[in-house]
């Protein structure tokens, strides 16, 4: 799977309220979660009006930390952002993500060649990914065996219906 | 073969064949938890999935309403009376509601939680029960509508390290100062995904109470899961409340570990964490710290909310001159419903309210925006709670983390104070 699309950055040990705040958690509707996140990350608080179908979100290290909340993960697939490449992620906002089936990779070293606004093209497979303004390369860390079956299948709830 | 650590025999048991680090595996689940918040997502999830049909084991699920409890707005009481139809459709009976406390532990109060077990739930601080040798893990809604359906979910096992905790406390330094410290020195990157086992004389000493404390902190870590050596008077408090004898579960002598680490508590001060990462902690005395003005205080938490630490604060607070500082909002929140009994009985109530602060109803309290007590921008609040990330309790709120004692004698003194020096 590949995917193309202006980056945004947020740096090191964005927690789950930065993304997606307490106050919101009593939200069940996918598409109301949408409107809030990243609003609490610093300098990111019109994101949900200013982010574009396609667009891919570059984060620091230790991305998602704190809650368990699933709305973490779902605020930026409604909103359209692509895929996630991150320095690091907290265990559980990985997990949701790949059980969502929806695209994370882990890539020590991106936010060092990415500025935010630059396209940049991630291969999901192979972990490749391009800086297309800068026409330099990395490799990140594709998701294993096991991860990758739920999360090509769709998510964990779609991988059961067929094992 | 070299032999197992706790995590590997866990593992190993609920899989049913060996199994070794890093390996994902599919575990049969005990124990199935949801609370007010992630609970409506999963049971509208369930609904849409597989409709009417049954879970694999009502038994083995519980609901737990700590979040927002009892509920002050409309869309929190439509969530929670989700989760109770649903409950009473399946059959499913471990329904504690608002007026229980602290989901993890009412579940522990209520035998329902033992050593080797497998448990998840939606609250990222699930593995606080690994306090008492069960693997839990917080995990997200469609983590649980998949183990409701099939009893069953994925998992990687985790390498453990080894931690031996040498060296004794000295009151008022106790568990929350000991974890602080070791939140400063292990930080964010060395143990991420690991599992941890707790050795050592400081570790031995530490009661239920102080276990929970600790375990209660690692998810800030990126720590998967905290076991601990074994206590008799910690198995024998599991046992009566289970109302059975249980195996204890420990390593093997020559399991095999990623690493050691190896600390010394003797002699700490009382520390806090300065805004805003639980890691970064100074000692409660360094300058630019003592004398910091506070406008709230807030002992309780599913970090400091059994009645071990409300006796640690009332006792401060009496020799910091028994009254909260008029400047300062107190807030004093019992885990559960056993804890506030514990603590009528034994006068604590009297003690806190007339001192000026204010008791609330068991629950997770000020660790959510959810609940009473939110910041302003600008105030400083003295926590016991486990997080204090930006913008937690409200925008521009400033917040501290510290034992129960160090929020006593703050609260008494309306600037942040080193309890050692009252």
């Amino acid at each position: 799977m590949k995917f193309k699309g202006k980056s945004w950055v947020v740096p090191d040990d964005i927690d789950t309220d930065q993304i997606y705040h307490g106050q919101y958690l009593p939200v069940t509707d996918p598409h109301e979660m949408a409107k809030y996140a990243l609003t609490f990350t610093p300098g990111k608080e019109n994101f949900p009006n200013e982010v574009s179908e396609g667009d891919i979100l570059v984060t620091g290290k230790n991305f998602g930390c704190g809650s368990s909340r699933e709305h973490a993960v779902i605020c930026l697939q409604y909103n359209g952002v692509s895929c996630i490449v991150g320095e690091s992620f907290s265990r559980i906002f990985y997990r949701n993500a790949v059980n969502l089936g929806y695209p994370v990779l882990e890539c020590p070293g991106i936010t060092k060649m990415v500025t935010e606004g630059d396209e940049i093209e991630v291969d999901l497979d192979s972990g490749l990914v391009k800086n297309l303004r800068t026409g330099k390369t990395i490799t990140g860390v594709p998701l294993s065996d096991v991860e990758a079956e739920i999360s090509n299948a769709g998510g964990l709830l779609e991988y059961l219906k067929t094992h | 073969m070299p032999g197992k650590t706790i995590a590997e025999k866990i593992f190993s048991r609920a899989a049913g064949r060996d199994v070794f680090p890093l390996e994902r595996v599919w575990l049969d689940v005990d124990l199935a938890v949801v609370r007010d918040f992630g609970g409506p997502n999963v049971v509208l999830e369930y609904d849409k999935q597989f409709g009417n049909t049954c879970p694999a084991h009502p038994d083995k699920i519980a609901m737990t309403f700590d979040y927002q409890a009892p509920a002050k707005v409309t869309k929190v009481a439509e969530n929670q009376r989700i989760c109770r139809e649903f409950a009473a459709q399946h059959g499913i009976k471990s329904v504690y509601d608002v007026q229980y406390g602290i989901g993890q532990h009412v579940l522990l109060e209520r035998g329902r939680v033992l050593p080797g077990e497998v448990i998840v739930g939606t609250d990222s601080h699930m593995n606080l029960l690994g306090a008492v040798n069960a693997f839990a893990t917080g995990c997200g809604t469609t983590d649980l509508t998949a183990a409701w359906k099939t009893g069953k979910l994925w998992f990687k096992c985790p390498p453990t390290f080894k931690v031996i905790v040498n060296g004794s406390l000295s009151s008022p330094t106790g568990a929350k100062d000991l974890t602080l410290f070791l939140m400063n020195k292990i930080g964010t990157d060395i143990a991420n995904y690991r599992a941890v086992e707790f050795y050592g004389e400081a570790i031995d000493n530490l009661d239920l109470a102080g276990r929970l404390t600790l375990a209660s902190h690692m998810t800030e870590l990126n720590i998967k899961i905290p076991f601990f050596s074994h206590s008799p008077s910690v198995h024998s408090w599991l046992e009566e409340r289970a109302g059975r004898k249980i195996e204890p579960i420990e390593a093997d002598a020559d399991a095999a570990y990623e690493g050691v680490l190896e600390y010394t508590v003797e002699g700490l001060r009382p520390v806090v964490a300065a805004p805003h990462y639980p890691t970064n902690v100074l000692p409660a005395g360094a300058e630019g710290v003592v004398g910091q003005k506070i406008n709230s205080g807030f002992i309780g938490s599913c970090s400091n909310g059994r009645i071990e630490d409300f006796r640690e604060g009332a006792e401060i607070l009496k020799k910091a001159g028994g009254k909260v500082h008029p400047d300062v909002r107190l807030i004093v929140t019992p885990s559960t419903k056993e804890v506030a009994i514990q603590m009528l009985h034994e006068g604590l109530y009297d003690i806190y309210m007339e001192a000026g602060a204010m008791v609330t109803n068991p629950g997770c309290s000020l660790c959510t925006i959810g609940h009473h007590g939110v910041l302003p921008k600008g105030d400083v609040l003295i926590s016991t709670s486990n997080r204090n990330f930006e913008g937690k309790l409200g925008r521009g709120g400033i917040i501290y983390l510290g034992s129960p004692a160090v929020v006593a004698a703050s609260s008494a003194k309306g600037v942040i104070t080193d309890p050692s020096t009252l």
